[in-house]
């Protein structure tokens, strides 16, 4: 990292993050005065070591087990293993089973939609946005409790369907929520489009091109923000996806506004589908028989995360076992956007940067390390005054 | 393209050349390629990627046994529904394959933690250190292989 | 003499345990987990729980908290900073495990890299259980620590305005 000017290393923690089983431990970036010259990422603060600990857990554990990988997208990472070992099984789960797996995810989108709007607001000094958009995201955590008995970790999953059902009262419920919430999404996209001050840290920062995010392996809203049509939901449609298709929300500029734009209209969409769904479940049983033992063999299943394609893989020995369970993560194709287009940036935009590829949370217990290579002495900073020194410096400019 | 004619179209593709290979079809949407000549790996990727025949979705390292004396890694592309596994095998000891890097700028992450994870060597891999396995982590120690010891990796106190 | 300093510093321990009490600054640190317990503890700042408004301030730095509240199982590569925060912290200070995975490691128990649990790194004042707690579990913890920071209810001292209202009122406290 060192380089022969006198320039400084800002070493940036950002704490655990979902949605991985391991999560980003810190990113580093090489600053030049206030432009960043390089950037490397090193993960690791949060591997506690999921996939060998699934090797020695039966299935049904193992699903209790992928619950916990991310507590924000908790029940994609169930669905994608219930439905991967469904595959290695060959059964499929009811029709109604898989009709509220969708719903569940959807209404997970949408309070992971929302809790990431929060974040990236409070990132760019904007913390009334922050408390109204969490303050909105109880509705839909309210939503998911009365469904699945708790706020997070719903674990709606069994192997092999669904533990709930839906009836008309709750359907009600949600629809009336939907209503609160649609009202919602619309205030925010009025915000991050016309609010001069947001639009200062958003518009034309950040930005990649459609082949820079195809080369890099941009998944999720952070591709379909630079018009790469990549959704899991539509290529390669899962569980109820073929019966309630979704359109694909993207946007051509690259840049960290078309970021907001694309997952506040997300929003939109997954009230649609949930609509749909509730008016037109189909009936029947919630769960279907999976056996004990699995059949040697592998099996793949790609799903959409709020944060972009989950890859799972899981080989078969034949026993209750899996002999290996393998995760792939949305961030860890996303962070290495963050690493590309950071160089050339202010280090100002740092914080708005990686808020963009939705890189799950936590403002509070991210710490700083400045190291001046020259004198060879380190200071902690918090990640508190980072995040300020973006606000502020966007305040003397506008001056 | 629907999923038949990807698949077709890479099962044609891998023959036209004249590669070592063995192609299988275990599932509907699924093709197994074996590269038998390590070498031949890059090739392949070029040929499958000018033809756009998906993205690098995961690199996931196996390892089949202490006793087969070989680990085994799986490169998975992803075109539409379609997922096609190019599967290579490297003897325990020193084994080590290609880095993507150059061609797939993403695969750098995914090959550390292929290196961490399983003790293969990938050459050309520019970043040296630990991707998810802490700093303080003993050397030659590699979680994901069967015969893991966790006692070789004591918790410090 | 000796009495006015004895009486100084019980005034002033009372005002700190009152001030510490009342108005607590916590400092949240994850260790690992999923994020599970964190978004809880987060929502308890936000209006629907708002904790702020009864005085607890959620600090950036170690040096200036009282309470550490903590989530995640402790990986390796947590260990250490979790060691060094709590070294940072000045006395008197309290730490909070938060989650199943705090207690004592959760789903996670016998993976290879996690010590499972805070206590096995630092020690413990409170453990609230849950995976993960809600918010509500999270406040009704939290002031049960503090409450239990309260001197104890028999300490009745005499009071000089002879209303009758006072020994009430102290017993209330």
């Amino acid at each position: 990292m060192a380089t022969s000017k006198v320039s400084e290393t800002f070493v940036v923690p950002i704490g655990p993050q979902h949605p991985a089983l391991k999560e980003p431990g810190h990113f580093e970036f090489t600053v030049d005065g206030e432009i960043v010259t390089n950037a490397y990422v090193r993960l690791g603060y949060a591997h506690r070591g999921i996939e060998k600990g699934a090797e020695g857990r039966n299935y049904i554990q193992s699903l209790y087990l992928t619950e916990r990988i991310c507590g924000i997208c908790s029940h994609i990472h169930a669905t994608a293993f219930a439905l991967t070992v469904e595959k290695l099984a060959g059964v499929e789960a009811p029709p109604r089973a898989q009709a509220i797996r969708v719903l569940v995810a959807e209404l997970e989108r949408i309070h992971s939609h929302f809790l990431w709007l929060g974040v990236a607001a409070h990132e760019s000094g904007f913390d009334t946005l922050f408390m109204y958009s969490w303050r909105d995201r109880e509705t839909v955590m309210d939503i998911l409790e009365s469904l699945t008995g708790n706020r997070v970790n719903y674990s709606a999953n069994v192997l092999g369907g669904v533990k709930f059902n839906v009836d008309n009262e709750q359907a009600d419920a949600i629809r009336k929520g939907l209503e609160f919430l649609e009202k919602r999404a619309h205030h925010y996209l009025d915000v991050v489009i016309n609010e001069a001050m947001f639009l200062q840290r958003t518009r034309g920062i950040g930005t990649m091109t459609r082949n820079q995010a195809e080369v890099m392996g941009a998944v999720g809203p952070t591709a379909r923000a630079s018009n790469v049509p990549r959704d899991v939901r539509v290529e390669a449609p899962y569980a109820a996806y073929k019966e309630y298709p979704i359109n694909m929300v993207l946007d051509t500029r690259g840049d960290v506004e078309a970021r907001f734009v694309v997952r506040i209209k997300e929003l939109f969409e997954c009230c649609r589908i949930i609509r749909q769904i509730l008016d037109t479940l189909p009936p029947g049983e919630l769960t279907t028989r999976v056996p004990r033992k699995l059949p040697e063999g592998e099996a793949v299943m790609r799903v959409e995360a709020p944060r972009g394609e989950l890859f799972y893989f899981i080989r078969g020995n034949g026993s209750d076992k899996p002999d290996r369970l393998k995760v792939r993560t949305p961030s860890i194709n996303n962070f290495t956007t963050v690493i590309k287009t950071a160089v050339g940036h202010q280090l100002a935009d740092i914080p708005m940067i990686l808020s963009g590829i939705d890189p799950c949370f936590s403002c509070n217990d991210r710490m700083v390390h400045i190291q001046n290579i020259h004198k060879h002495d380190e200071n902690w900073m918090t990640w508190e005054e980072l995040r300020r020194y973006g606000i502020e410096y966007y305040r003397r400019i506008r001056k | 393209m629907n999923t038949e004619e990807i698949l077709t179209t890479a099962k044609e593709l891998v023959k036209s050349w004249d590669w070592a290979t063995e192609v299988t079809q275990p599932a509907a949407d699924r093709l197994d390629v074996k590269v038998k000549e390590l070498k031949e790996l890059i090739p392949i990727i070029v040929a499958l990627r000018v033809k756009r025949l998906g993205y690098l979705s995961a690199i996931v390292g196996l390892d089949p046994g202490p006793e087969t004396g070989e680990l085994e890694v799986l490169y998975q592309f992803c075109p539409g529904n379609a997922v096609i596994t190019l599967r290579v095998r490297v003897p325990r000891k020193k084994g080590s394959v290609p880095s993507l890097c150059d061609i797939i700028p993403s695969a750098e992450s995914y090959e550390r933690e292929l290196r961490e994870m399983f003790g293969i060597e990938v050459t050309g891999l520019r970043t040296p250190d630990h991707l998810y396995l802490p700093d303080d982590w003993p050397n030659g120690v590699y979680p994901l292989r069967k015969d893991f010891d966790p006692k070789k990796a004591p918790l410090p106190k | 003499m000796k009495q006015d300093s004895k009486l100084k510093r019980d005034i002033m321990h009372g005002l700190k345990t009152w001030a510490r009490v009342n108005s607590p600054w916590v400092l949240h640190f994850n260790s690992g987990s999923c994020n599970g317990c964190d978004i809880e503890i987060l929502a308890t700042l936000t209006p629907r729980y708002d904790l702020e408004r009864v005085g607890v301030k959620l600090q950036a730095s170690p040096r200036h908290a009282d309470v550490l509240l903590c989530t995640g199982p402790v990986t390796r590569q947590a260990r250490e900073r979790l060691v060094r925060i709590y070294e940072q912290m000045h006395e008197p200070k309290f730490v909070v495990a938060i989650g199943s995975c705090a207690l004592s490691g959760g789903v996670f128990r016998g993976c290879y890299n996690i010590m499972g649990g805070i206590d096995q790194v630092i020690p413990v004042n409170a453990y609230i259980p849950g995976c993960p707690p809600r918010p509500e579990a999270i406040i009704d913890g939290v002031v049960k620590l503090l409450g239990s920071l309260l001197p104890p209810v028999t300490k009745v001292q005499p009071v000089s305005s002879g209303n009758g209202r006072g020994s009430k009122e102290i017993a209330k406290a």
